[in-house]
């Protein structure tokens, strides 16, 4: 189901919104990214994740915050919905179970 | 945030931004373009205005995917609708408000579409023509072409020629022979049934051998193709005359008498066919069969005598050029073997010079070979011209309709500017206007049909056609529904375009001035609609001139007062004593029986002839034989310029002639009395006739010569001054003495003579009605642009007055903009009036000389038509009261 499914990057958008909190938008995502991930980003797939992400309902956003390095003009505001954290937890806690049931062996001979 | 508080910004490139607002939607431009400078600003701190300019640019182009452009509907759907709801308020308001103005742009627009559909509806009609057979593209008809300047073409052909193409050709998958003019029994006959004595005028009647039926797909109601023609005397009739006959029986197997002649007039009927669809070229009502006819001794075998049209039916895939290339075995072997044969001198002429072709069956209507038939034919030409003439008039109302749009465009520009002001678009004041353009379509539609349905019973009898509206038909009404649309969006377009430009600062503040802006534009409009205008009354005059030039030159003949009984061959030795008991009636000057006029439908007989012995040497003069007797050229009022007539009883006179002037012309005589001529056998000329018209005008007056005869088909009575309904009433009287059982049946010669010319006419006031529609579209919308230019100037001319202008200087000052523009208009209509309206003369020998007077004339008409519609206004204008015109704010 395509509302459900979350993607690797659209996961990492909705983690980097989580951390900017008041700041996330278009821009600071994209910062906030490229600095995490340290891998470059387009612009343009940022704005794209946040709006799907908006209409699968985990992304809230508004209007506000306009400055003048931006020419007056408003930034769209994103917020975690209480979908997207569910959405999040969710996602964690199959890694972690998938996690726990690798045997150690393996990380052990994988050094 | 440093550059919070720096004063200086980079700002992006212009044009960058404005390629972002173009590709995004509304909802993310706003913020994206705020990112992307933000992200510009950090980038001009680290490198140059290049550099960032390029990236800038890149990350636009990023943005043309398929999220960012597509807009978002959620709530923009319903507002949709209650605009369009609105628009068509607002346009339904207008029309009330400007009701003049509303009223002549769905007037003007309707016209124009109801001429454009009744032009349709005639041009799909003549196009429709004998389409209806399952395998048309196999059926022809065979046709004669001769290739020189005096030849052409025409259809009839030896009566061997069918069995040829059977035998020879294994391409002809079936050839059958029709003989479809007047002609022995074909044409028209009296008939009966065998056990009724009464009989009928019965016409439409055709030989034809069995095959014709399966040729053509006739469906049969009773009998079978195979064997309905295939016993000698055996007849075929329609379904309509068997109903008229025998009812809903089956006649199959009944007897039919024609002209009261049990004898040889007695046919079988061997089959009831189905009518003929009204869309064929070929009507009739009764086949008589060509199984064992021979109409004189060796008649079928002999190649003397060519009256036998040929239908096939080809094999699929036959290439129809190489079978005509094959074709002309049938010319090698049998007519040039003939023509050596009898010492023909035509015979090497023929073998370059003739050819047999094919004509498909679709093409006979419009006949684009121009083979010389009896049938009634279409003309693409006129269908080129009319539907020309059509797209005219309704590009005439179109643009009636942009020119008022645009010129009433001040009193919507407040409109617009305030709409633009509360937030709308230019492309939502666009879709405003064509709304509204497409409501006056729909509504002009509506009307145009209301009026094609109430003008159809005229069309139809100035067209001569039974044409409907095809409302049954599945593509009509989505048609109509979809060319309103078309055209409401084509007519509206510029006007919406003009319009939506406004820009809301200038509106509002007044500075826009008022609707001049695209006089220029109006004027070409004006001068467009009166050029066409002009030209078409250009050509409507020198048509109803040349009419007028054919129905009162000089034909050779009196045509007046003459009353043409029909079916004298029925009197059979008795016309001698009925012409006797004619002459001696009180009212009648003159009578004579024969089966040749010189009016429509009537017989003729072509010949070649030659001056006496010199069949081997010359070429033949083809010339009409008509047998008449010593009164006719009395009775027509014929001129005989030299020698004498026919004398009553001078057995000598069996082999003399009475020759045309063209004929002693054709043949070279000076002095044509005493010479020899011979066809068939060898005639003295006794005299020479004046040339007299005996086909319509197109042609020249061909060679014709009179010999002596007795009866014949009508008896023509020439009546003294003006006794003709008494001479009638008295000639029907001895009619009834000598013929009691058969129908009197009369026609006048004015009115025959009126026939060979119906087309003409009919072309005519075709012309005439396209003129007046043009004209009255044409000046509809000269009378609102009229109005409405005044109704701008209302305070100027209210000023004029006051300090002393007459009424005079006011009209003037109105109306020289008109009239210039109706100058220009007529240095454009008359050189191409004139071109055109020469190709249509060149149709005719005979014609009227092309006069400077008709374009002045029609230069004149238009123009005062034109001030008669400006001068409503202007002298209402330059009448009022100055007072009313300056009280207005």
């Amino acid at each position: 189901m395509k509302g459900t499914y979350l993607g690797e990057f659209e996961e990492l958008v909705l983690l980097t919104v989580g951390i900017l909190m008041e700041d996330a938008y278009g821009l600071s995502v994209l910062t906030e990214l490229e600095k995490q991930t340290d891998r470059s980003i387009m612009i343009s797939s940022v704005h794209k994740t946040l709006v799907r992400l908006e209409e699968k309902g985990f992304l809230k956003s508004h209007m506000g915050g306009a400055t003048s390095v931006r020419g007056g003009r408003d930034k769209r505001l994103y917020q975690l919905t209480r979908a997207g954290i569910k959405a999040l937890n969710q996602s964690r806690e199959l890694r972690s179970e998938m996690w726990k049931q690798v045997p150690s062996i393996i990380w052990e001979g994988g050094k | 945030m440093r550059n919070e508080h720096h004063p200086h910004q980079f700002t992006p490139p212009m044009f960058g931004v404005r390629l972002l607002r173009a590709i995004c939607n509304d909802e993310l431009s706003d913020a994206v373009l705020g990112d992307l400078t933000e992200l510009y600003q950090h980038r001009r701190s680290r490198m140059n205005k290049h550099r960032a300019d390029v990236l800038f640019y890149l990350n636009v182009l990023q943005f043309v995917q398929p999220f960012a452009i597509k807009k978002r509907k959620s709530s923009y759907h319903i507002n949709q609708q209650a605009m369009l709801n609105n628009y068509f308020k607002v346009g339904i308001r207008n029309m009330n408000r400007h009701k003049m103005y509303s009223a002549i742009t769905i007037g003007g627009f309707a016209l124009g579409l109801a001429t454009c559909l009744l032009i349709f509806l005639y041009i799909t009609d003549e196009l429709s023509y004998d389409k209806h057979y399952a395998q048309g593209d196999r059926i022809f008809r065979l046709y004669n072409n001769y290739n020189t300047s005096d030849g052409g073409s025409w259809m009839a052909m030896p009566p061997s020629v069918a069995s040829i193409l059977r035998e020879e050709f294994p391409d002809v998958e079936k050839a059958a022979r029709l003989i479809p003019y007047k002609w022995f029994s074909a044409g028209s006959n009296l008939m009966r049934r065998d056990d009724v004595t009464e009989n009928t005028f019965e016409e439409g009647f055709a030989y034809a051998d069995p095959d014709l039926l399966d040729v053509l797909e006739i469906p049969m109601v009773y009998g079978n193709h195979q064997q309905a023609l295939d016993k000698a005397h055996t007849i075929v009739i329609s379904r309509r005359m068997s109903e008229k006959y025998f009812g809903n029986t089956d006649p199959t197997g009944k007897t039919l008498i024609l002209n009261d002649d049990k004898d040889k007039g007695a046919y079988t009927i061997g089959g009831v066919m189905e009518n003929f669809p009204t869309h064929s070229h070929l009507q009739y009502d009764f086949f008589l069969t060509l199984t064992g006819v021979e109409f004189w001794q060796g008649e079928q075998t002999s190649w003397c005598c060519w009256n036998y049209d040929h239908y096939v039916r080809l094999r699929p895939g036959v290439n129809v050029a190489d079978l005509e290339k094959k074709l002309l075995s049938i010319r090698d072997k049998y007519q040039v073997a003939y023509l050596n044969e009898t010492g023909d001198a035509g015979a090497a002429d023929v073998k370059l010079h003739h050819f047999y072709k094919l004509q498909k069956i679709s093409d006979v209507h419009l006949n684009p070979e121009k083979i010389g038939d009896q049938f009634s034919h279409g003309d693409i030409r006129y269908l080129w011209l009319f539907g020309g003439v059509a797209t005219f008039i309704l590009a005439l109302a179109c643009i009636n309709f942009i020119n008022l749009s645009t010129a009433r465009s001040a009193n919507r520009a407040k409109e617009v500017g305030l709409r633009k002001a509360v937030g709308s678009g230019r492309a939502m004041v666009m879709r405003q206007f064509l709304a509204e353009s497409l409501m006056y379509s729909y509504v002009s539609f509506a009307i145009a049909v209301i009026i094609c349905v109430l003008a159809m019973p005229y069309f139809n009898s100035l067209a001569g056609k039974s044409l409907v509206l095809p409302w049954t038909t599945i593509w009509f009404v989505p048609g109509i529904l979809a060319a309103a649309f078309v055209i409401g969006i084509l007519a509206g377009l510029y006007p919406s375009f003009y319009l939506s430009a406004f820009q809301p600062v200038q509106v509002l503040r007044g500075t826009l001035s008022r609707g001049s802006k695209s006089s220029t534009l109006r004027g070409a409009m004006v001068v467009f609609q009166f050029s066409t205008s002009i030209i078409l009354i250009i050509g409507t005059l020198v048509i109803s001139r040349q009419i007028d030039f054919i129905m009162n030159t000089k034909i050779g003949f009196e045509k007046d007062q003459v009353l043409m009984i029909q079916g004298a061959n029925t009197l059979g030795d008795q016309h001698k004593s009925f012409k006797a008991e004619l002459k001696k009636l009180a009212n009648v000057d003159h009578v004579t029986i024969s089966s040749y006029l010189p009016v429509a439908g009537t017989n003729r007989d072509q010949n070649g002839t030659w001056l006496d012995g010199r069949s081997k040497i010359d070429k033949a003069v083809g010339a009409q034989h008509w047998y008449v007797d010593e009164d006719y050229m009395e009775t027509m009022g014929m001129k005989l310029l030299e020698g004498r007539n026919f004398i009553q009883d001078m057995a000598s006179d069996s082999s003399s002639v009475i020759i045309n002037q063209s004929m002693a012309k054709a043949l070279g005589l000076k002095k044509p009395v005493g010479e020899k001529i011979m066809t068939w056998k060898t005639f003295n000329i006794i005299g020479v006739v004046e040339d007299f018209h005996y086909e319509n005008m197109k042609g020249p007056i061909r060679p014709l010569f009179f010999s002596k005869g007795s009866g014949g088909l009508i008896v023509c009575v020439k009546g003294k001054g003006n006794q003709m309904q008494s001479m009638i009433t008295s000639a029907q009287s001895v009619w009834d003495k000598f013929m009691p059982n058969q129908p009197f049946r009369y026609t006048f010669m004015s009115d025959s003579f009126a026939i060979m010319y119906d087309d003409v006419k009919r072309t005519g006031s075709i012309f005439f009605t396209f003129a007046a529609l043009a004209i009255i579209v044409a000046c509809l919308g000269l009378f609102a642009l009229s109005a409405f230019m005044i109704e701008q100037r209302t305070k100027e001319i209210a000023v004029r007055l006051v300090l002393g202008a007459s009424g005079n200087s006011i009209l003037r000052l109105l109306g020289q903009n008109f009239v210039r523009l109706i100058a220009v208009s007529f240095i454009i209509a008359v050189p191409i009036g004139w071109y055109l309206i020469n190709i249509w003369l060149q149709d005719y020998e005979y014609k009227i000389p092309l006069t400077w007077d008709v374009f002045v004339m029609s230069g004149a008409l238009a123009l005062s038509v034109a001030v008669i519609t400006i001068s409503f206004q202007t002298i209402k204008a330059a009448r009022s009261n100055p007072a009313n015109g300056l009280r207005t704010e």
